[in-house]
């Protein structure tokens, strides 16, 4: 089978696919409702940085050194935080620090638990499957991770009285805090848990998708897609905790005070 | 009468305190501010907007710290104890009070949830004993806390800071809200209080006809400092500084 002619297929199948964009494009521009700017620099950053991964996996996946496969994953864990630090306008203090030990922590213990314990290959650091599932989790973390983070930074400028009522009240900075991490916790798991209900019936998820139009077989595929649910889930459960928990600190003084708003975040 | 032969509950030495600015730099809210408050009193603090009497009284419970200055609480140094026990034993309402979301008997029972303690029930002697002093009736226990009037929503946010049995009370503008019966109402309230449980009030206020009414001593703040202290009776009939006579014959809405 000759290379050319499958690339050439694809190219033209490419082209079809991303006339939908430039047709949502027109659309947006017709009915002059907006967002054609944002659709059309995010659709090519997209096409752009796939096309360039598509080769750079190519190449990672002959890599034979564990030290370039977690420098290839921290990489990718710089990004996802530049790209959530471009996302959100109230940042919490020490945020790009909080954001990245979550991170780390979070989407990085489960990436490693799930290559182990859950799929088991040898060796563990093979890229094959180490990087595509830790994009995968990290990926789908982002979203709870920014939402945990904006909502705690927004509930702790909105709840200033309350907060301080709380104070005041005898409440150590933990308690007072308590019912915004509740609300920005519920907040960064909504999509993840609605997602886990609505899959199978709503939507059929991508991974599960991909595999089996590359001939899975769909029970396989399906075992996969639980697996990666339970992870994916866990990966945002456990960095939105982390992010609120060390988060909530920066807007206290030791000494269960409110901090001064800064005119800098 | 004030308790002025015993020891003060509460001593504040030259406290020195500063806000942040808007380019970075420090402003100064108040400048070497020494005095005393004792238990049994209602001390008024008044003076024009800025001059730092909210800035005070946040020290007190350590809302803020000061730059430089102490103070001391049955002469321990307040930094000495716990900022939430310290809390508990010097009560503070807030201007912009918060009434959480439940019944009113929920908002009572925050404290001793902070603490982790047992959740006294509606029937609780204590919980009555501070529906009482705040001037409420028990029926109040089971109402949603935030439909209440303004002036009901003060007594409830009293009646919560009082069931810690505090030995002091700070009270930021607490009838800035509220209309002249309730704000008359709400005073006496505080009077009788401070009174029977032999608390130190100290009220921050831009009322001066309450604090003339009800106020055993005033404060009389500037930029700062304190340009004049005593007896609120000779104070308001007598002012010495001509800053203090200029701003007793203000009318009360430039005053604000």
């Amino acid at each position: 089978m000759s290379d050319n002619a499958l690339i050439h297929l694809d190219l033209l199948q490419l082209v079809y696919a991303y006339a939908l964009i430039l047709l949502s494009i027109s659309l947006a521009r017709f009915r002059q409702i907006g967002q054609e700017r944002q659709m059309l620099w995010a659709s090519l950053r997209m096409v752009v940085q796939l096309l360039a991964v598509g080769y750079l996996l190519q190449l990672v996946f002959t890599v034979r050194s564990p030290l370039l496969v977690i420098l290839i994953l921290l990489t990718m864990t710089g990004f996802s935080l530049q790209i959530i630090g471009s996302r959100i306008k109230q940042r919490m203090p020490g945020f790009y620090r909080i954001m990245g030990s979550s991170i780390i922590i979070g989407c990085g213990g489960v990436t490693f638990y799930f290559c182990l314990l859950v799929v088991g290959y040898t060796p563990w650091y093979d890229p094959r499957y180490l990087i595509p599932l830790a994009g995968m989790i990290i990926g789908n973390s982002m979203n709870g991770a920014s939402l945990a983070a904006e909502r705690l930074a927004a509930e702790m400028q909105q709840r200033h009285d309350e907060l301080e009522t709380a104070l005041c009240l005898g409440a150590t900075a933990r308690q007072a805090a308590e019912p915004i991490l509740r609300t920005a916790y519920k907040a960064a798991l909504i999509p993840t848990i609605n997602t886990m209900a609505a899959t199978g019936i709503v939507a059929l998820p991508g991974m599960m998708t991909g595999q089996i139009l590359s001939g899975t077989a769909p029970m396989l595929a399906v075992r996969y897609q639980i697996a990666i649910m339970c992870a994916i889930t866990a990966a945002v459960a456990i960095t939105a905790l982390l992010i609120l928990l060390q988060g909530y600190r920066g807007y206290f003084t030791p000494a269960d005070q409110l901090q001064r708003p800064h005119s800098s975040s | 009468m004030p308790a002025t032969a015993t020891s003060p509950l509460l001593q504040l030495e030259q406290l020195t305190s500063v806000r942040p600015g808007s380019q970075g730099q420090t402003i100064p809210v108040l400048e070497g501010l020494t005095c005393s408050f004792h238990q049994g009193s209602l001390t008024a603090l008044i003076g024009p907007s800025g001059s730092g009497k909210s800035s005070l009284i946040r020290l007190i419970n350590r809302l803020d710290d000061p730059l430089q200055g102490r103070i001391l609480l049955e002469g321990l140094d307040i930094r000495e104890l716990s900022p939430p026990l310290l809390r508990q034993r010097i009560g503070m309402m807030l201007q912009k009070t918060h009434l959480f979301e439940g019944t009113v008997l929920d908002n009572l029972q925050l404290p001793f949830s902070y603490r982790k303690k047992p959740l006294p029930g509606p029937d609780d002697p204590e919980v009555i004993r501070c529906l009482t002093l705040a001037r409420l009736t028990p029926d109040f226990l089971q109402r949603d806390a935030r439909t209440l009037s303004g002036g009901q929503q003060q007594r409830v946010s009293l009646a919560r800071a009082l069931i810690s049995r505090p030995q002091a009370l700070l009270l930021d503008e607490p009838t800035s809200a509220l209309d002249r019966p309730a704000t008359d109402s709400l005073g006496q309230t505080l009077q009788e209080l401070c009174r029977s449980e032999q608390l130190a009030v100290i009220l921050v206020t831009h009322d001066l006809r309450l604090a003339e009414r009800i106020s055993d001593q005033t404060i009389y703040l500037e930029a700062g400092r304190i340009v004049e202290a005593g007896r609120t009776a000779e104070l308001f009939a007598q002012p010495q500084s001509e800053g203090l006579q200029k701003f007793l014959a203000e009318p009360e809405d430039e005053r604000h």
